[in-house]
């Protein structure tokens, strides 16, 4: 049961409740941008302590690593698209750096748009906030349109 | 202390959820904006629909946040420029490497060493933004893209 895919009306909820949660405890928009933020700029600033955003992060990385524990490694092999695409050794170095840059362009545009698909998409959205709602739109038809694109070039 | 304790907590069942409804996976996420699944839309739908709810209820009935004792409010913001440019440089790299920042959280948790060097660039990309913000406070006409890049960012909480 924990290797299969949990149902939608039920991950969904839950992930909507972690929302109210931050809000009814301590009344912040949960992001996880924001996690990776407040770790950034306090290692940056040389230092190891944390605020409950930075807190939250590591509770994220801890609740998959907890996942994996109890329920397996990835069900998936491989990574989608791009080592279906590209093979061998030259391939995946080219994959690492695909990943490399699309890691750049999540995080400058995200810290420009002030929010992800957790900060804009799912808090932002539910606090009817006009510009998050302008920024889910905006990402969704970008990634929607990238990825027709990919399709359409690989196949 | 203890906010740290909550958000740690909060932060345990979303990589639980996200890992357990196969967000880690890139196809998951490809076959979702490709429209071939329609558990992406399904799942991001009913969170938002549960989180709108649940805020609506709180800004009624709730006045207080129960750990911090602040009073429970936010104010909306109003879409600029950044929040449309931002996204979509974003969402080119969603689209791509199929992986937004909670995925790849959860990658590194669940151990798939792809998303090793997607972290390595999302650090850079905060640097690369804090260094542009710290530009900008200092030297704005001498700065690109300033418009976008303001030295603090009103409204967005956690930015």
């Amino acid at each position: 049961m924990l290797r299969s895919q949990l149902p939608w009306f039920v991950g969904g909820p839950l992930l909507g409740l972690c929302v109210v949660a931050m809000r009814w405890l301590m009344n912040e928009r949960l992001g996880v941008m924001g996690g990776w933020s407040d770790v950034v700029d306090t290692v940056a600033a040389r230092r190891l302590s944390f605020g409950p955003f930075g807190w939250m992060l590591i509770g994220l990385i801890a609740g998959a690593a907890i996942y994996a524990l109890i329920a397996g490694g990835p069900v998936f092999e491989g990574y989608g698209w791009l080592t279906d695409t590209f093979s061998g050794t030259g391939g995946t170095l080219l994959i690492i750096a695909i990943l490399f840059v699309c890691g750049i362009l999540i995080g400058v545009g995200t810290k420009i748009a002030g929010g992800c698909t957790s900060g804009n998409g799912l808090s932002g959205n539910a606090m009817l906030s006009p510009a998050s709602f302008v920024a889910t739109m905006t990402f969704f038809a970008t990634g929607i349109a990238v990825t027709l694109i990919i399709e359409a070039l690989i196949s | 202390m203890t906010t740290r304790v909550a958000a740690a907590i909060i932060g345990i069942v979303f990589g639980v959820v996200l890992s357990w409804s196969g967000m880690s996976s890139p196809e998951v996420i490809r076959e979702g904006l490709l429209f071939k699944s329609a558990y992406l839309f399904l799942f991001f739908g009913g969170a938002m629909l549960t989180a709108t709810a649940g805020l609506a209820l709180l800004r009624r009935r709730a006045p207080r946040a129960l750990l911090t004792g602040e009073r429970i409010g936010w104010e909306p913001v109003k879409p600029e420029r950044r929040h449309v440019i931002g996204s979509a440089i974003f969402g080119v790299g969603w689209g791509v490497a199929c992986v937004c920042p909670g995925p790849i959280a959860t990658q590194l948790g669940q151990g798939i060493w792809y998303g090793v060097p997607t972290t390595a660039g999302l650090i850079i990309g905060i640097v690369l933004f804090r260094r542009l913000q710290a530009r900008v406070a200092h030297d704005p006409q001498r700065t690109p893209a300033a418009s976008v890049i303001p030295s603090t960012l009103a409204g967005d909480a956690t930015a």
